[in-house]
């Protein structure tokens, strides 16, 4: 038994293993922090073609969702990283990172505000129609702003398997935290460093668990106190909702 | 005069099923049309397709002499002469009174936030509502939020009303108080088409009863007589059922 706690936890590299993890930190955060912008916004432009009028755009659309959900994000990252260069395009890690999140989180954000905004019933539309807004109006001051709260919940969980998935770069050399701790764990010769890259995972995803999860109680439970009309949103349209958060997890 | 709304042979389908079959109807300045009808015989299919939130596959939609599939229309154009009002109300619900009330004369006119706001103070109170200005959808009864969504299409300025079943899912002790609106709306000498149920609506404030069936107008005319002494059988076998 202190044989295991030896190995997990040996006090000196743990502190040795903390110190230089952190320093890891803002590199995470910033490919994080791209990736959530770059990744939300393709999405909704992807979700805005994916509803268009056009069928041809409906369809392009549709074929890239459904690639770019269907490919494991691994051999994506790989792909831009070892793969491009040999056509003559070299980008560094840490774009390769961003990039390879962005195409692919995209997608999956896609699915989530076609949902969200599927989910606003049609009378909304025809409302703002009929009092002289275009579509793209009606989008922007009507549907969108009511479907953003919808979809909240599940952007959470999917940022938070955006958490995790940083990871997989470690594979591109973006020195992120699994990338230190492996290499740490070959010069210590002990797994320690790994329990350290752990436990820092964890302290960032469990809050947004939670956070998701209330979130999420809040919107079952907030239900209007008059009569319902035919302003609520349908059971199939919250299914749908669901189904594409947890498309959203197991990327 | 050149008609407020008029409406040549118009041929609606929603795939297979064909809903409108050439329907016409002229509405000239100041009348007050109200259209009866079974349910499914088109009437809620018929006002979508005279402000365009429909396409038809057949015939002519003239609002105020300018066709609306023509060439050179702008259909947003078109719909801001047009209010309309829904049975299920469609506030925006995130928005309260005020500003569902100011979002189309803010975005769509380019008013400004003062101008708008005034107008719509303006509204709040003509349909009684000076107090709720800043409720949510979720925080009035169905009949206060009836009269918002009248007020909302009101601030546009519209030329003309197009109603739909707006009392239907009222409960019963609500029904009055949209009624009074719209009475009050017609008195000031508003051009609407209105889809109702409530003959007693019909009677006092219609000045022509339409009825349709099976996506075709069946029979019109004065709402007294028409419903006194109707003319074809189904007409007589519709009134007799709803009156
Ligand atoms: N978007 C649609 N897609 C397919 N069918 C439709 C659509 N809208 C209406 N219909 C059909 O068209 C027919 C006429 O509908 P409409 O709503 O115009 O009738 P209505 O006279 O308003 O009836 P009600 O009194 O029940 O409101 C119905 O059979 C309806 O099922
Ligand atoms: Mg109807």
């Amino acid at each position: 038994m202190s044989d295991l706690i030896n190995a997990f936890f040996n006090g000196e590299i743990f502190k040795d293993s903390l110190w230089l993890l952190v320093k890891t930190l803002p590199t995470v955060f910033e490919v994080l922090v791209l990736g959530l912008v770059f990744s939300y916004l393709w999405g909704l432009i992807l979700a805005l073609m994916r509803l268009s009028r056009f069928r041809v755009l409906r369809y392009l659309t549709g074929a890239y969702i459904d690639f770019f959900r269907g490919l494991p994000l691994l051999l994506l990252f790989i792909f831009i990283y070892y793969g491009l260069p040999l056509a003559g395009l070299t980008l560094n890690a840490l774009t390769s990172g961003v990039l390879g999140l962005t195409l692919c989180y995209g997608a999956y954000s896609a699915e989530i505000f076609r949902a969200g905004i599927q989910a606003i019933p049609r009378g909304q539309t025809e409302a703002a129609r009929s009092l002289g807004m275009t579509s793209g109006q009606a989008m922007r001051y009507v549907i969108l702003p009511q479907a953003v709260k919808l979809v909240i919940p599940p952007l959470t969980n999917e940022f938070i398997a955006m958490i995790k998935d940083t990871s997989l770069m470690s594979v591109i050399a973006v020195p992120e935290l699994l990338f230190r701790a492996k290499e740490k764990m070959g010069v210590v010769a002990n797994p320690t460093p790994l329990t350290v890259a752990a436990l820092i995972y964890v302290v960032f995803t469990i809050p947004l668990i939670r956070l998701a999860a209330r979130l999420e109680s809040k919107r079952r439970k907030r239900r209007p106190p008059t009569k319902p009309a035919a302003a609520e949103i349908s059971p199939e349209a919250e299914q749908d909702l669901l189904n594409t958060d947890i498309a959203g997890q197991l990327p | 005069m050149i008609p407020m709304i008029e409406l040549i042979d118009v041929h609606k389908s929603f795939g297979h099923l064909e809903v409108l079959r050439g329907v016409s109807l002229r509405v000239t300045k100041g009348e007050v049309v109200v259209v009866i009808g079974p349910s499914g015989s088109g009437k809620s299919t018929m006002l979508r397709c005279i402000n365009g939130l429909e396409p038809i596959q057949r015939g002519k939609v003239v609002i105020e002499g300018e066709d609306l599939h023509g060439p050179g229309t702008d259909p947003n154009k078109i719909r801001q002469k047009i209010g309309m009002v829904f049975q299920q109300f469609n506030l925006f619900p995130h928005k309260n009174a005020l500003q569902n009330i100011m979002l189309a004369p803010m975005k769509v006119q380019k008013k400004s936030t003062r101008e708008a706001e005034a107008i719509a103070r303006d509204l709040l109170d003509r349909v009684g509502l000076a107090d709720k200005a800043h409720a949510y959808p979720d925080e009035l009864s169905g009949g206060q939020q009836q009269r918002v969504a009248i007020a909302r299409a009101l601030a546009m300025k519209p030329d003309m009303m197009l109603f739909d079943e707006v009392t239907s899912a009222l409960d019963p002790e609500l029904v009055a108080e949209v009624l009074a609106v719209m009475q009050q709306l017609a008195e000031g000498g508003m051009t609407m088409v209105v889809v109702t149920h409530e003959m007693g609506f019909a009677r006092e404030v219609g000045s022509r009863l339409v009825f349709m069936d099976e996506g075709t107008v069946i029979e019109e005319g004065d709402p007294r007589e028409m419903i006194a002494n109707p003319k074809e059988p189904r007409t007589q076998k519709f009134l007799s059922m709803v009156l």
